[in-house]
């Protein structure tokens, strides 16, 4: 059970994080894959430097996982053309080619891995599902655009 | 005449409900995986409401026949069917449990009340049978087919919920009456 005061201080630690560091990427979805890549694999600990920096490791541990089962939420909860949305403005913002993104993402399910631990099991599946449905429908526009432009 | 008629429909009716059942049994045997990092184990809390809605909502099928692909509706009808069958899958298992936990606390209670006890029973029952019936009709039609799945997949949490409450009214109530004696 977690005191009133440590409460508190993962609470001012999950603000600092949202104002510096989660303010400057674009969009949820980004923001997921990014709190999701501050685990440790092996571990399944959150670190961030500067965070543990300002607050003690542990803080800034459960800070982050805060932020990563929120975001993880929200994102979940989106209508399918939300989620579209986001994902062509996370690939859009990779500086890679599109389709490229978008095949091996397909192929390897990277975003299986942004998955924070013990979420609801029909959230997790929702999202993982939804994601393979915007990721279709990614490649699917990307292709009518390139005949398109063929033609 | 009449007699032969009858049994006739009534075997029929047996076949129908056999192979409707079969049918749903064969889709729970290919449910997904679960996804990891979920935590479907043991379930202790409802998911919550909004994916519910989500799950069953027009919106999205919407979304997607407007996009005029066959390929793509099929696949959204796939995936929001492992999703919808994920969430009947999960209540089932909640409901089972919750009655577990009452069936462990009634055994030490030295005051049952018979009638609220037939009363939990009832309620299980139904809740059970609605995630069959439930699961069939998602089996045939999908989630989001049939306008009136939605609200009954509402109701149905909903029950859960209150079957969760009177469950754990009981045992408080149980508990007072066990240190009383």
């Amino acid at each position: 059970m977690d005191t009133p005061d440590k409460a508190v201080t993962v609470e001012r630690a999950y603000d600092d994080l949202l104002r510096r560091s989660l303010s400057h990427i674009t969009g949820d979805l980004a923001r997921l894959i990014y709190l999701a890549s501050t685990r440790d694999y092996n571990t399944g600990k959150y670190h961030h430097d500067g965070l543990a920096a300002h607050f003690q490791t542990e803080i800034a541990c459960q800070a982050l996982e805060l932020a990563h089962r929120k975001t993880f939420y929200r994102v979940a909860g989106r209508s399918l053309e939300e989620l579209v949305g986001e994902l062509d403005l996370y690939v859009n913002s990779s500086r890679q080619n599109r389709d490229d993104v978008l095949q091996v993402w397909q192929k390897l399910e990277p975003y299986r891995v942004a998955l924070p631990v013990n979420v609801d099991v029909v959230a997790a599946q929702l999202f993982v599902s939804n994601i393979k449905l915007a990721l279709a429908i990614l490649r699917q526009r990307l292709a009518r655009e390139l005949t398109a432009q063929a033609s | 005449m009449i007699d032969f008629l009858s049994l006739i429909a009534g075997v029929l009716l047996v076949l129908m409900l056999m192979a409707v059942a079969t049918k749903g049994w064969m889709g729970s045997r290919q449910l997904p995986d679960p996804v990891p990092g979920s935590s479907e184990g043991e379930p202790t809390e409802p998911c919550p409401k909004e994916f519910v809605s989500r799950v069953f909502s027009r919106g999205d099928w919407e979304f997607v026949h407007g996009l005029k692909s066959r390929g793509m509706e099929r696949l959204f009808e796939h995936e929001r069917k492992k999703v919808a069958l994920v969430w009947v899958r999960q209540t089932s298992a909640l409901v089972r449990n919750a009655i577990r936990e009452h069936a462990r606390a009634a055994r030490q209670s030295k005051n049952l009340d018979f009638l609220g006890e037939i009363n939990i029973l009832a309620q299980f029952l139904i809740l059970i049978l609605s995630c069959r019936v439930l699961s069939i009709a998602i089996h045939i039609a999908g989630p989001v087919r049939l306008s009136g799945l939605a609200q009954f997949a509402q109701r149905l949490s909903q029950q859960v919920d209150r079957l969760q409450e009177s469950l754990h009214a009981g045992v408080l109530a149980g508990a007072s009456g066990t240190r009383a004696t």
